[in-house]
């Protein structure tokens, strides 16, 4: 749907990380190298941005 | 019982607690993880009906329902301040909410958007604006709008795990890695260093040799293939920290609010045993 806020195990905000983890990644970057740079290396903070699926801007419209 | 700090950045810190015990530990880390008074967005009034701007009408409607926006507000680290601001059980006003207890938030925006949480303005002090600017709230699409009121007061993670300061808050026993001087150099000794995950050991001139103790996760790998020469230990009176915090306080400021904590609570229970 839409990013969580925070890592749902840990409390370490997530949200803000999204937005550019997909930009890097999406310009050829490493996602395990991306997610090191950033800093999230426990890998329950890891997990919430790789298996996202941001789906909100298809739910959006049908508001 | 000392403290010896190994890294204090603004969000991150690392430290050995010295000459305790493992209850004293586990009370440090609890009272980090569940006892820090913290901001955090606990009231969300919403404007319900068409919103004008610039004569268009758009309609207070949003993909997420208002609960889950009120909750992803309330998850966004707040600056927290305690010369400025005291809990409101506490306050001057009685709870009733006032300027020395509560920060105001108004965040007004008109679709097509992402909503961000900086754009959450402060109600006055420009400096109180959230720590971190870019999460996501809601999308908006064209027609689509809100505008929102939300009031910051200052809890504790106990009640909710919006008002927690720091995560990921953990120790463990500070590892003690010893080489049998004798076969430090015998050339078969030295397989240690591939088979240890954390990197613990070195090649140097031939010898095995220690560079990292504290990376060691006590796993024992290396002791199970060096046939005696290695040796590894936990040392149950010193321990080794690692925390995060949100950014709403910094490393430093968890860690000695946490002392403050224990040692008031802890001082009450030497009056209450007096009082028997
Ligand atoms: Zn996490
Ligand atoms: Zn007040």
């Amino acid at each position: 749907m839409i990013i969580p806020v925070r890592c749902f195990t840990c409390g370490k905000v997530v949200g803000s990380a999204y937005p550019e983890y997909v930009k890097r990644v999406g310009m050829g970057e490493e996602p395990a190298k991306v997610l090191d740079d950033m800093g999230f290396d426990r890998y329950c903070c890891r997990r919430m941005i790789i298996s996202h699926a941001d789906l909100i801007g298809e739910i959006a419209p049908l508001g | 019982m000392d403290i010896e700090i190994l890294e204090m950045a603004e969000r991150k810190g690392s430290f050995i607690l010295k000459d305790s015990t493992p209850a004293m530990a586990n009370a440090l880390r609890r009272t980090m993880l569940s006892d820090i008074p913290k901001m955090a967005i606990d009231k969300v009034e919403f404007h319900l009906g068409p919103i004008m701007v610039d004569g268009k009408e758009y309609e207070s409607v949003t993909p997420l329902f208002d609960e889950i926006i009120a909750h992803r507000l309330g998850m966004v680290p707040v600056p927290t301040d305690y010369e400025l601001f005291s809990p409101q059980s506490e306050c001057v006003c009685e709870g009733e909410g006032c300027p020395n207890c509560t920060i105001m938030y108004s965040l007004n925006k008109i679709g097509p958007c992402t909503v961000l949480s900086g754009d959450m303005i402060p109600l006055g002090n420009s400096d109180l604006k959230v720590k971190d600017e870019d999460i996501p709230i809601v999308e908006l699409t064209d027609g689509q709008a809100v505008l929102i009121y939300a009031t910051a007061v200052i809890g504790r993670s106990r009640d909710h795990v919006k008002w927690q300061a720091a995560f990921g808050v953990g120790y463990k026993y500070l590892p003690k890695v010893g080489i049998d001087p004798d076969a430090a150099d015998d050339p078969e000794l030295l397989e240690v260093i591939d088979v240890c995950p954390r990197k613990v050991f070195e090649d140097k001139d031939g010898r095995l040799t220690v560079v990292n103790a504290n990376a060691c996760s006590l796993c024992r790998a290396c002791e199970r293939i060096s046939r005696g020469a290695v040796t590894v230990e936990g040392d149950d009176r010193n321990f080794l920290f690692t925390y995060d915090t949100d950014g709403s306080l910094t490393a430093r400021q968890v860690l000695d609010v946490a002392a403050g904590i224990i040692a008031e609570e802890a001082g009450g229970l030497a009056e209450q045993i007096e009082a028997l």
